[in-house]
């Protein structure tokens, strides 16, 4: 029973999928685009029931941290508090409110991490000497450095501003390209992968 | 989509396809003769999950910011069959893994992984359903990053398997993680989340590597023959750039002598 549900999930897959790239690429005689946002259409829909999922996932997590007096379980207590508030004052369509909180606490806690990122991504590269010492480690301290110290407002310093600028436009924007290119090659791969029903993920 | 365009995703899908089949078949043909090149990372997971397992901790797989539904699916599958591969070796202990995600619709994904991980053993009954988490919201969230750093202190995690959408706000994470001693392996898709996982993870994974877990870890024919195919468009997109960057150099010459001699085969 399960290899028949395998084998129909493949076909399912397949067949949707070389639909969808026929119709959004050259365009179907039967639909031209149609066919292929209906299931574009259908897979938003699914993906926004998900939602109810994903509180109930909430709900399911936390309660059962309070239940079990979990490490910790403060802190579910006050989400699922602050949860039901939320909902409740949506209920109450009081939504200004529900815009206040937002605004003044979590905005303001965003921002307070916001500004902690960067003293963890120092303390991240004064590690990597410690832990990689390399030719790349090194390279790539000494950038951060240059980068780091050309930012400040110093018209003494123009010349690491110039450097800085370099940088950017030229290694900075081949190397993201590089990724970038890698990334996209290895999307294409698994997609066709997943076209063809090598992909084992979705059909066991 | 324009013509020219459409036709061009067509003939890169096709040409995908064939060089996937034929590295598919090669592989299953000369299964030993096809050598992956040493990817430390993934030499080093089942490693961190042994010492995981040993120290009575449990493993933490996050997707980040991840979804099946837009331009990441493929990453997200990839992810879920390595993510697959890897819980199945944390079911021998007695701590369930942890599976997090900002992103809802990757959530069945995540129950479907520990699920299938649990089943392959035989130990579906030991899988918890508080084991897949979700924290809102969405793409670079701090509240994510926040939620986790508590989450990996709460539950003690030996080890944090981080592969998927990250932004810079992985820097958090990681530098809880080395504060608590506990490990990480961390990649992003996003340019900064990768920046920032290249200086503060244990090991290194970059790009398209995310894409192999599933050959290094597994090791099926068809799972290495993607990896050769990826390696084959990855020769063949360097020559074409070598040769466009030739040509401009050239200002144009070898692709004007490229037309004259297609022109030339076509007219004979």
């Amino acid at each position: 029973m399960r290899r028949l549900l395998a084998i129909l999930a493949s076909v399912v897959t397949i067949v949707v999928g070389i639909i969808t790239i026929g119709d959004l690429t050259i365009g179907l005689p039967f639909s031209n685009g149609g066919v292929a946002a209906v299931f574009l259409r259908l897979a938003v829909i699914t993906l926004a029931f998900l939602i109810v999922a994903g509180v109930l996932n909430l709900l399911i997590v936390h309660i059962g941290r309070i239940a079990g007096r979990e490490r910790g379980f403060p802190y579910s207590i006050i989400l699922l508090i602050s949860a039901f508030a939320v909902i409740a004052l949506w209920l109450a369509e009081r939504t200004d409110i529900n815009t206040i909180l937002l605004n003044s606490v979590q905005v303001s806690i965003e921002s307070s991490l916001a500004a902690l990122v960067l003293f963890a991504l120092v303390y991240g590269a004064y590690r990597l000497l410690h832990r990689r010492l390399s030719w790349a480690g090194g390279l790539f301290i000494l950038t951060v450095c240059i980068m780091l110290v050309a930012a400040l407002p110093l018209t003494e310093i123009g010349v690491l501003t110039d450097v800085r600028n370099w940088f950017m436009t030229v290694p900075v924007s081949a190397g993201a390209h590089g990724i970038l290119l890698g990334i996209a090659l290895a999307t294409i791969v698994t997609g066709v992968r997943i076209l063809v029903g090598q992909d084992r993920s979705y059909r066991e | 989509m324009e013509t020219t365009l459409a036709y061009l995703t067509i003939a890169i899908v096709l040409a995908t396809l064939l060089i996937n089949t034929i590295a598919t078949q090669i592989a299953r043909a000369r299964r030993d003769s096809v050598i992956l090149r040493n990817i430390r990372a993934y030499a080093t997971m089942p490693q961190y999950i042994g010492e995981s397992l040993e120290t009575d901790r449990p493993v933490h797989f996050s997707f980040g910011s991840l979804t099946p539904g837009g331009v990441t699916a493929p990453l997200t599958l990839a992810n879920a069959e390595t993510f697959t591969l890897l819980a199945t070796r944390t079911t021998y202990g007695t701590n369930t893994p942890l599976l997090t995600t900002s992103e809802v619709a990757t959530l069945p994904i995540g129950y479907d992984i520990l699920r299938r991980a649990y089943r392959t053993q035989g130990r579906l009954n030991q899988f918890q359903i508080g084991a897949v988490q979700w924290y809102p919201d969405g793409a670079r969230s701090l509240a994510f990053a926040a939620a986790l750093t508590a989450t990996m202190a709460d539950r003690r995690t030996g080890s944090n398997i981080l592969l998927g959408g990250f932004g810079s706000e992985l820097a958090l994470i990681l530098d809880a993680a080395t504060r608590r001693g506990q490990r990480a392996i961390a990649a992003s898709d996003q340019l900064d989340g990768q920046a920032v996982a290249y200086a503060m993870s244990d090991e290194l994974l970059i790009g398209e590597e995310m894409f192999v877990g599933g050959a290094y870890l597994g090791g099926r024919a068809a799972q290495t023959g993607a990896v050769v195919a990826l390696d084959t468009l990855r020769v063949l997109l360097i020559l074409t750039l070598g040769f466009l960057a030739l040509d401009q150099l050239l200002q144009g010459a070898l692709l004007t002598q490229l037309a004259r001699v297609l022109n030339v085969g076509g007219g004979g």
